[in-house]
């Protein structure tokens, strides 16, 4: 259990800077691609050397650092494929230069803990510094991770986030691996659309982190990992942690869902929903930042952009409460990657 | 180091390690490689197996097995898996024989499985340019590419359902998945954690690291004068951790004591000369260990071979021990083998401790003139208590191990 103080975020919806997020901003060619801000303060001869995800990751981050006097003791990110896209541009000069003498800037921004060495690096921040990369649950275990850390460090502050971008050459892979849509399809009907798959999304997502309860946004009191394909399974394992986590008594005032359109796995939602007792309001996420490992850092800072005040934009709304409640209190963010990995994160209004 | 307050129940689970998998150029089991460790062999030559223009060039650290023996040993035929994951998986079947965890352990839900790897199923470099370019026809190995394939595949054959993640800090990698697995059982978010990490032999690896110009094209000679670079390796090693309270009648290794993770914060892909970050991850990980610089009886360097690491690690140990413990690097045998090494060397620390005894740092022939530190350059029996295992990688990726017996 820990709190969430600032946080920042760049997506394909307005998240950065200000924000503005009940105009939804469509897919082009089925993707959801960011929204870059003029990231003030990066000087521009280290932004042109940076691909995409480490500009989102670098330009969301160091921000929240700057905007703090506390010390940063560990920056941790996760992120499943990294620079991808620099990474696939080495790989393309290996091929057509038939191990010829390259140029190392591609592979070195590649690597998939360049994110995190990047912000180290412009923040001059010698601290503990990781990098996640388990796919659909590498943000959780940053979250899991910076758990652990405020736990054995009780007045420590750190960075946490998660980034993954689309990459023409990542976009493709998933694409003939049958996890985008072949047929063109608008943001708004995304959960209408009964086929196969999702639409490619990519964004960054930081937070700054301590055990501080005074001016908190968020508290995120309980995280939960799990690999299976079994419905059932993640049916009994989110009433334990149900059952964990909830006060007596207490329910989940919105459940953040990561439906994403993709019709082979609404059983898992639909699953989450029934556990609930369906007496949630429903929101759903992924119609504005689209499918990628790391989406559910993007539904934390949704929960925390609500929790800040702000009420649900009409578009994100699959049920209305049946309280008729317009603030929440209890966010319960579910999300499933692929149908085999899964995440419950509950996030409390501080 | 500014004062974060530390929880005091942290300190009161103990982590031990109580089974060992590893396969590396000198040998396909623990016990292999000790014996070549124990002979002074090196594992560095020529390729034979792996396809690259370089192959007649540059040496590396291969691990002369086909895919296909590894498949049939391993009764691993499912289509999309790579050597990477392959590799893998051998190691990780000697760590779970060799801690003799029941069935019912390996599934229940209170077992971690943190894996590291930095290239993951991109050793496939023909396959991934036609899956990355093309738009029909895609492979096998769609899904293999990440690094997280490994752990999933594992996952899925042994029907692991506790914490499962994958790390990438480049050379620090699998130092970070021990110790984050250690976490994890001391915050009781797990009772036992199957650590490691693993790297294949990689086309964007050699190319990356040509490109870098910190390849050897003679065998490497980690702290030596003329040391020219590094050579590439691969390997798999994990590691079996669990508490103290778990411990009692299994054999036991050695504890992991001491552990830091620090960045040098300086650039990309070389370490500051002084060796900042080197210097605070050791030192974190005395502090975590709660020993002296002077309790250390030998450190298992990152000695890479290049010029950078070298000089930066010998510096950070000048700065930190007043008299710099017995010291080698065993990557003179095996390679650097990235996202393995911290794994790999983890094991030969404890390797160490269990027979009490240090191994020769191959190929060196004088110190650096800056510093003047020379390794252990024989086979030697002597009393060790404590062993530091050291781990630096890209992006400034700092990690320190203390194992203690």
């Amino acid at each position: 259990m820990f709190y969430i103080h600032q946080t920042s975020c760049i997506s394909p919806q307005q998240t950065f800077a200000a924000v503005e997020i009940d105009r939804l901003h469509d897919a082009v060619n089925n993707k959801l691609q960011v929204i870059e801000p003029s990231y003030e303060g990066i000087p521009s001869g280290v932004l042109r050397r940076m691909g995409k995800a480490i500009r989102i990751g670098v330009g969301t981050a160091l921000p929240l650092i700057r905007s703090t006097d506390k010390s940063i003791d560990g920056i941790i990110i996760g992120t499943a494929n990294g620079g991808m896209e620099d990474c696939i541009k080495f790989l393309n000069q290996i091929i057509d230069y038939d191990e010829g003498l390259l140029t190392p800037t591609n592979f070195v921004q590649s690597t998939t803990n360049a994110v995190a060495a990047q912000i180290g690096l412009l923040s001059a921040n010698k601290a503990y510094n990781t990098t996640h990369v388990h796919r659909g649950l590498a943000f959780e275990n940053a979250l899991l991770d910076v758990m652990m850390l405020l736990k054995e460090h009780e007045m420590a502050n750190y960075l946490v986030g998660g980034v993954d971008e689309i990459s023409a050459y990542n976009y493709n892979i998933e694409f003939l691996d049958g996890w985008y849509k072949k047929e063109p399809i608008a943001a708004k009907n995304l959960y209408a659309s009964n086929t196969v798959a999702s639409m490619a999304g990519e964004g960054a997502a930081m937070f700054f982190v301590n055990n501080d309860k005074k001016n908190a946004t968020a508290k995120l009191t309980g995280i939960h990992i799990l690999h299976t394909d079994d419905e059932r399974m993640m049916a009994d394992q989110l009433q334990l942690f149900l059952d964990k986590y909830l006060p007596a008594g207490e329910k989940i005032d919105l459940l953040l869902s990561g439906e994403n359109g993709d019709n082979r796995l609404p059983g898992f939602y639909n699953t989450c929903e029934a556990v609930l007792n369906k007496q949630v309001a429903v929101a759903r996420f992924k119609h504005m930042m689209g499918e990628y490992p790391t989406a559910s850092a993007a539904a934390l800072w949704l929960a925390c952009y609500i929790f800040s005040g702000q009420l649900v934009p009409e578009h994100m709304m699959k049920y209305n409460s049946p309280l008729s409640l317009s603030f929440y209190n209890r966010i319960l963010i579910y999300n499933t990657y692929k149908g085999q990995q899964h995440s419950f994160i509950l996030v409390e209004r501080a | 180091m500014k004062k974060t307050g530390r929880s005091k129940f942290i300190s009161l689970s103990r982590i031990f390690v109580t089974g060992m998998g590893s396969i590396s150029a000198i040998g396909s089991s623990v016990t292999e490689n000790r014996m070549a460790l124990l002979q002074g062999k090196c594992g560095i030559g020529s390729l034979e197996l792996f396809p690259t223009k370089y192959a007649s060039l540059l040496p590396f650290g291969e691990i002369k097995i086909t895919n296909t023996f590894l498949q049939e040993k391993l009764q691993a035929y499912q289509p999309g898996l790579t050597r990477t994951t392959l590799l893998a998986l051998h190691a990780f079947e000697e760590a779970i024989t060799d801690a003799q965890l029941p069935p019912e352990h390996l599934k229940s839900f209170d077992t971690a499985l943190i894996n590291a790897s930095t290239v993951g199923g991109m050793c496939l470099t023909d396959e991934l340019y036609n899956d990355a370019n093309k738009t029909e026809n895609g492979s096998a190995y769609l899904s293999s590419y990440d690094c997280a394939s490994v752990n999933m595949y594992l996952q899925k054959r042994y029907a692991i359902k506790g914490i499962i993640n994958t790390i990438n800090t480049a050379c620090s990698s699998s130092a970070n998945a021990i110790l984050y697995g250690a976490r994890l059982i001391k915050n009781g978010l797990a009772e036992r954690a199957i650590v490691g990490g693993v790297d294949s032999l990689a086309k964007f690896t050699i190319n990356g690291f040509n490109s870098l110009h910190i390849l050897s094209p003679d065998k490497c000679a980690p702290f030596d004068e003329q040391r020219k670079g590094l050579n590439l390796g691969e390997a798999a090693a994990f590691l079996v951790l669990e508490k103290e309270e778990a411990v009692a009648g299994k054999k036991v290794y050695a504890e992991l004591t001491g552990y830091c993770n620090t960045n040098d914060a300086f650039h990309a892909s070389s370490l500051s000369e002084e060796g900042e970050g080197p210097y605070l991850s050791m030192k974190g990980a005395l502090e975590t260990a709660g020993i002296l610089p002077a309790a250390i009886s030998f450190i298992n360097a990152h000695g890479t071979g290049t010029e950078n690491n070298d000089l930066a690690e010998s510096r950070a140990m000048l700065r930190l021990f007043e008299n710099v413990p017995a010291f080698a690097s065993t990557k003179s045998n095996t390679g650097h083998t990235l996202g393995a090494a911290g794994a790999i060397e983890a094991v030969y620390s404890i390797l160490n401790l269990v027979h009490q005894e240090v191994y020769a740092a191959l190929n060196f022939k004088q110190p650096i003139e800056a510093t003047r530190l020379q390794p252990i350059q024989s086979y030697t029996k002597m009393p060790l208590k404590h062993v530091m295992s050291n781990s630096f990688g890209f992006g400034g990726n700092c990690a320190s191990l203390i194992f203690s017996i």
